[in-house]
């Protein structure tokens, strides 16, 4: 293909051409090739799912009630937005209406989700690209003690504290033995960060790794475990009983205070922890402002967390919905997921074949048919050993969704700015960014960048705590009017069905927009089909030669070293990507 | 300079004083008597930390997120002192060479002496390259990994038996690991995915007692996976009174009667649910209301509805239960009989005037 | 009008009687207590698959569940011990006593026989034959049916009632292998020792039916002679 522009961006293929795969640190396994032009500047990115399990075709003939266990095992890291998605697109297609108290504990889920999934995103997969866990062995335990306390009241920030890790980590990384830590790019001037932050970051990295698994809990009291809780096709399988005999055998009063403490702490981590580390270290790389991609010009959510049960309208959704193309952004489109004309999913560039690949297939009419086949003239290697790949051919394993033929990006940021647009239905998300770009003294426009991205995700989180103190006090409110109903099983017999029906579910999964449709002919599953947030983000090109959100991301941006892709990590990983989400 | 396993429980703060009754326990655990254990204390002060390499397949990583949700002991401490997980996708710093680099190098260096993590599993389907990995299919590095591993661990239904992406029709032909690595002693964890505390305590069992749990016939450690979630579940006194949920959200729903009616899998499911529960024990998938749906069972995304008592039997081609075919066979076949019994009687009556005459000819 | 011909009737039999001791008693006895073994199995099987309603009260008042479960597994140990018995009865008894075990599939008149029966019960041929033992056609599907249907229910049974006793137990260690050998997952097994119900269910119907029918329509005894052990041919 050559030179050629799109969407603002110049690709050239001509440089070096560099391979990172595995990508790690991420979910599943994808693989990215870049083009270096002599000053190591990204002049083309190529990215790549190389995984598929052929989900939507195992689907087809089960019974749609047991779509939501299938479908959450897409991702054990989402772990139970896909379940909550198809228990939506079935109730969709049965017109079952769920109780209050059933959307409401569905809402604590999701919204735990979030906060979980944001959270060991920020530390456990992302943090390693802005923090030199190396030099941490160099801070001074009381200098960083000082520069904790000085950004946080979090009570574990005494010098003490901060030796006795240290010394620890100093133990391990004499045991010449690194584990998880080993060969990777410490020391590399990308690194900004002063020991004393690196130390405070890596003592935050251990807190969060035992933290998390708290948080998690909400899961387990509602759905029985996680990763991987239960949900029920009508409502939610827990039965609520705080009265009554029994009731230590259903959601009782211990329950509900539990959820209540994981609530409380979950919110005082984000508060004291995670959203004062992630703005001491953006402060340091306030001048990096690669990554942006597509995000200041095209950007798309379906919204979630719908307040009342059963009102799916834009109104009633506390995570915003809507697109903005063109880098408008007075103007937010309406998204509707069950119009053909707005989602479209096209496999130009994708191992999968359609009859007529130059159009696009909306999902409720989607196919998905493997077909592995990399060429090109490109292509360098054989079937079974990739050297580089050929993206004027097909190319990965994802399919390029767009919406109204534009090659969006979801997620955090996106759901951030749509919600810093609105700022009227959504107070807390524009106070809070600018709160934020105050603090930093940076513009608005410094959040379409890799920083962006991840800052966003964080006050997201900040912003998904305080939904769910407030989703709980609803749940109580409701519990003391005397509403203790969480299912209905009106439609819960296969023969009250419809001989054929359809549906689609969507949900802001914590990577973005989430949609699955399903197609229902005599009880069965006739079709299913999924879009997924890393199916938007990290899709190939389409016919016209339009590049996803991850390549456009990775443009321009120079790496310091050419042999060490930490630049490409650190831009790749603010998206958070999920492969195994990507192609399910 | 290597850190041994004595450096680190030191550097836990256990004494010599107690790590050396640690090392006598062990030698009598292992039926070595005490003679032993200062040969195990020698070997402790001198061995380092045992690689683990954690290799991922087709999957959705709940194992490893499964994995750091571990209370006691935490995930921290087993990954800082406890092993050495110098292999892991999801987790590791390195990406791209370095990882790949990192790999080999350990492989190399610790030949045959590490342990091989296997979480998903390989499709075999074109050439298997529906999971590649740095160019080349994912069955190519499972298996030379595991030429050089000490013992393997198939961590979740997975790597255990296929998992989800292995039910019918399997379009990748993914394989549980057991089928394509062979000559190695493999321990199989199953669930979907497994308790944290249960895998975390299948690798410490085989650091602290540098051996194999003993396996069923399946190959699972006996010690998690050797009862039902039946046989220990809480609401078992209401099976067996007879006292079950009806529907979701009834009466008895609220009361926590047994969920058998629902489609509870606990009857035939070995895991550790009803005992060690979820999550630091905070609950598990039935005291939740949910029923068991099987997660740690062999093919349990092809035993019909989760929500079926009486499940599906796919032999019979078209998707129906025993009751089902069976109660239609019996009902044909007595049709049958009362046709038969109206015809004899028929030609008995037209035949014999309803009087036995001994014909000409009989014998 | 009745009285009158079963006087007649009467008259006739006791004129053409001949009489030959078929089934000694313990076959006899094995074969009513394995008839009431196997109703209460598949009574109480049904009901293990598909239980009563719920019981009001506490738990520990009722133990519904855990009867009709006690009274199978006590009516499975009548039935495998009774079938035990009758294996060692087929060494030590008469002929016919080795009749559902061994079947003479070399013997090309036998297979003819089977086919006539057939044919029989076709309504085409106007009379059965006569046997002292089973006839081959019978014998066929006690073999299959209850012979080794029998062996299925009780592996299958049994393999299931290890998993309750526990592993290391007799039943895991002797019947174990049934749930390793139809892919290790219990719940196949459970299905599959579901269907023997009906295949026990469709075979007793039949039979019970074929022993009716043939008691008059064949002019030789049948229930009786599994009562008293004579076979009666009535001409
Ligand atoms: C003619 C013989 C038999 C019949 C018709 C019969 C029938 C049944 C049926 C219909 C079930 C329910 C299966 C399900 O859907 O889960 C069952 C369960 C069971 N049967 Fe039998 N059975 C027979 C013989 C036996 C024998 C010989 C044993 C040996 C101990 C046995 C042990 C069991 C056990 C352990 C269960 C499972 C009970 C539970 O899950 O609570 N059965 N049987
Ligand atoms: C659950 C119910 C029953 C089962 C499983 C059963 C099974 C059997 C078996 C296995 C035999 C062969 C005996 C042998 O040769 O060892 C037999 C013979 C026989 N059964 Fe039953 N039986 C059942 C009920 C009945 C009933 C209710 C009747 C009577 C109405 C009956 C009448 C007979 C007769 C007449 C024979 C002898 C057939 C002959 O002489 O060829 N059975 N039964
Ligand atoms: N992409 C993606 Fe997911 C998310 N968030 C799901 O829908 O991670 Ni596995
Ligand atoms: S076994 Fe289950 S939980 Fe583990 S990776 Fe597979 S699908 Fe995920
Ligand atoms: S809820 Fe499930 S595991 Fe518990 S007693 Fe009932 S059937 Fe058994
Ligand atoms: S569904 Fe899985 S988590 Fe436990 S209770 Fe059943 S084995
Ligand atoms: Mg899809």
């Amino acid at each position: 293909m050559g030179a050629y522009e799109t969407q603002g961006f110049k690709l050239d293929n001509s440089g070096k051409r560099l391979v990172v795969d595995p990508i790690c640190r991420i979910e599943g396994h994808l693989r990215v090739e870049v083009n270096l032009d002599k000053d190591n500047v990204i002049r083309n990115a190529v990215s790549t799912g190389t995984m598929w399990r052929g989900l939507e075709v195992i689907l087809k003939g089960r019974d749609p009630r047991d779509a939501w266990a299938f479908t959450e095992r897409i991702c054990g890291v989402c772990t139970g937005t896909h379940a909550l998605t198809s228990v939506r697109a079935v109730e969709d297609a049965l017109s079952i209406k769920i109780p209050e108290n059933a959307n409401t504990i569905r809402n604590l889920m999701q919204l735990n989700l979030q906060v979980h999934d944001h959270l060991v995103h920020f530390y456990h997969l992302h943090a390693l690209d802005w923090v030199d866990v190396v030099s941490a062995l160099k801070a001074d335990p009381k200098r960083t003690s000082e520069l904790a306390q000085s950004i946080s009241d979090w009570p574990l920030s005494s010098p003490g504290y901060f030796r006795d890790l240290q010394n620890r980590l100093k133990k391990f990384v004499e045991s010449g033995q690194l584990g998880p830590f080993a060969n990777a790019y410490w020391g590399n001037p990308a690194y900004k960060l002063p020991p004393e932050a690196n130390l405070m970051a890596v003592a935050h990295y251990l807190e969060a790794l035992d933290f998390q698994k708290e948080i998690v809990k909400i899961h387990t009291i509602f759905g029985g475990k996680n990763p991987h809780p239960n949900w029920l096709v009508g409502g939610v399988p827990c039965a609520i009983n705080v009265n009554d005999v029994g009731a230590v055998g259903a959601l009782n009063m211990e329950r509900l205070n539990y959820v209540k403490s994981i609530i409380d702490r979950s919110k005082e981590f984000v508060e004291k922890v995670y959203i004062p580390d992630l703005l001491a270290i953006a402060s340091f790389y306030k001048g990096w402002l690669y990554g942006g991609g597509l995000s200041s010009q095209a950007i798309m959510s379906y919204g979630d967390l719908p307040n009342k049960a059963n009102d799916h309208s834009a109104a009633n959704l506390m995570l915003p919905r809507g697109a903005i193309i063109n880098g408008d952004l007075s103007k937010v489109h309406d998204v509707d997921i069950k119009d053909p004309e707005q989602i479209q999913e096209f496999v130009t560039h994708s191992w999968y074949k359609y009859a007529d690949e130059t159009k696009g297939l909306h999902p409720w009419d989607g196919v998905t048919e493997p077909n592995y086949h990399p060429e090109g003239p490109n292509f360098k290697g054989t079937r079974t050993r990739i050297e580089n790949l050929d993206e004027s051919a097909k190319y990965s394993w994802i399919k390029a969704p767009r919406w109204r033929g534009h090659a969006v990006e979801v997620g955090p940021l996106s759901r951030m700015v749509l919600g810093y647009v609105q700022g009227k239905q959504y107070p807390f998300i524009k106070d809070t960014i600018d709160a934020v770009l105050k603090k930093l003294d940076v513009p608005v426009t410094a959040l379409f960048s890799t920083l962006g991205r991840t800052a966003a995700r964080g006050i997201e989180c900040l912003y998904c705590t305080d939904l769910q103190s407030a989703q709980f006090d609803k749940l109580m409110a409701n519990i003391k009017a005397g509403d203790s109903s969480t299912a209905n099983v009106e439609k819960w017999d296969p023969s009250t069905w419809p001989k054929e029906a359809k549906g689609a579910g969507f949900t802001e999964a914590p990577r973005g927009a989430l949609g699955h449709w399903v197609k229902i002919k005599d009880g069965k599953i006739d079709n299913y089909q999924c879009v997924v947030p890393t199916t938007w983000n990290g899709s190939p090109r389409d016919g016209n030669g339009q590049i996803g959100a991850f390549e456009a991301a990775l443009m321009n941006t120079p790496l310091a070293k050419a042999d060490e892709p930490l630049e490409i990590l650190r831009t790749l990983h603010s998206f958070d990507p999920c492969l195994a989400c990507s192609t399910h | 300079m290597t850190e041994t396993f004595y450096d680190v429980l030191r550097r836990q703060g256990i004494s010599r004083r107690s790590f050396l009754k640690f090392c006598s326990l062990t030698a009598t655990s292992l039926g070595l008597g005490s003679a032993y254990a200062p040969k195990i204390a020698h070997a402790m002060e001198t061995k380092p930390r045992t690689p683990v390499i954690w290799l991922e397949g087709l999957e959705c990583t709940c194992c490893s997120e499964s994995f750091i949700r571990s209370a006691h002991p935490l995930t921290k401490d087993v990954v800082l002192s406890m092993l050495s997980l110098d292999y892991h996708v999801t987790l590791m710093a390195a990406a791209g060479h370095q990882a790949e680099k990192q790999l080999e190098e350990i492989k190399k260096k610790y030949k045959g002496n590490y342990i091989l993590a296997v979480e998903g599993n390989p499709p075999l389907n074109e050439d298997g390259m529906y999971c590649i990995e740095g160019g080349r299919p994912f069955v190519e590095i499972l298996k030379e990994t595991a030429a050089d591993a000490k013992a393997v661990i198939a961590w979740g239904a997975c790597a255990s038996w296929g998992c989800v992406q292995a039910a019918k029709p399997n379009p990748t032909r993914a394989t549980p690991i057991d089928k394509v690595i062979s000559g190695k002693p493999i321990v199989k964890v199953p669930g979907c995915p497994p308790i944290a505390e249960v895998m975390t305590g299948v690798v410490t069992y085989m650091l602290t007692f540098d051996r194999l749990p003993e396996l069923d016939r399946q190959g699972r450690p006996k010690m998690f996976y050797g009862q039902r979630i039946h046989d220990k579940c809480y609401r078992r006194p209401h099976f067996d009174a007879g006292q079950f949920v009806e529907h979701w959200d009834d009466d008895a729903a609220r009361k926590g009667y047994c969920l058998y009616k629902m489609g509870c899998k606990g009857p035939t499911t070995y895991n550790a649910c009803s005992t060690v529960r979820w999550n630091d024990g905070v609950s598990f998938p039935i005291q939740s209301g949910h029923g068991c749906i099987g997660c740690s069972e062999d093919g349990f995304w092809d035993k019909g509805s989760f929500y079926d008592r009486v499940t599906d039997i796919k032999q019979f081609g078209i998707e129906s239960n025993a009751d089902k075919v069976g109660g239609t066979a019996a009902a044909v076949v007595g049709g049958a009989v009362v046709a038969h019994a109206a015809v004899s009687a028929l030609a008995r009556a037209r035949n014999q005037t309803g009087i036995d005459v001994p014909k000409e000819g009989d014998k | 009008m009745f009285a009158q011909q079963d006087a007649f009737e009467a008259e006739r039999t006791a004129r053409l009687v001949k009489a030959i001791y078929v089934y000694e008693a313990p076959l006899r006895l094995w074969h009513w207590v394995n008839a009431l073994a196997i109703t209460v199995l598949a009574a109480t099987g049904y009901l293990i698959a598909n239980p009563f309603p719920t019981q009001p009260g506490e738990a520990s008042d009722n133990f519904l569940m855990g009867y009709i479960r006690f009274a199978h597994f006590s009516a499975a140990y009548v039935f495998a011990v009774g079938f035990l018995g009758r294996i060692y009865w087929a060494f030590v008894g008469n002929t016919h006593a080795r009749q559902i075990f061994i079947l003479p599939v070399w013997d090309s008149n036998w297979w003819s026989e089977v086919f006539y029966e057939l044919r029989w019960y076709l309504f085409m041929v106007k009379e059965p034959k006569k046997y002292v033992g089973h006839n081959p056609l019978a014998q066929l599907m006690m073999f299959l049916f209850f012979t080794i249907g029998a062996v299925y229910m009780i592996c299958t049974g049994f393999a299931l009632y290890g998993e309750g006793l526990g592993l290391g137990s007799w039943a895991s260690n002797m019947f174990g292998w049934v749930i390793a050998a139809v892919g290790g997952n219990s719940q196949q097994v459970h299905s599959w020792h579901h269907m023997g119900l009906w295949v026990t269910t469709i075979f007793v119907i039949v039979h019970v039916y074929a022993a009716i029918r043939e008691d008059i329509m064949s002019r030789q005894s049948l229930i009786s002679t599994m009562i008293s052990g004579w076979r009666m041919f009535k001409d």
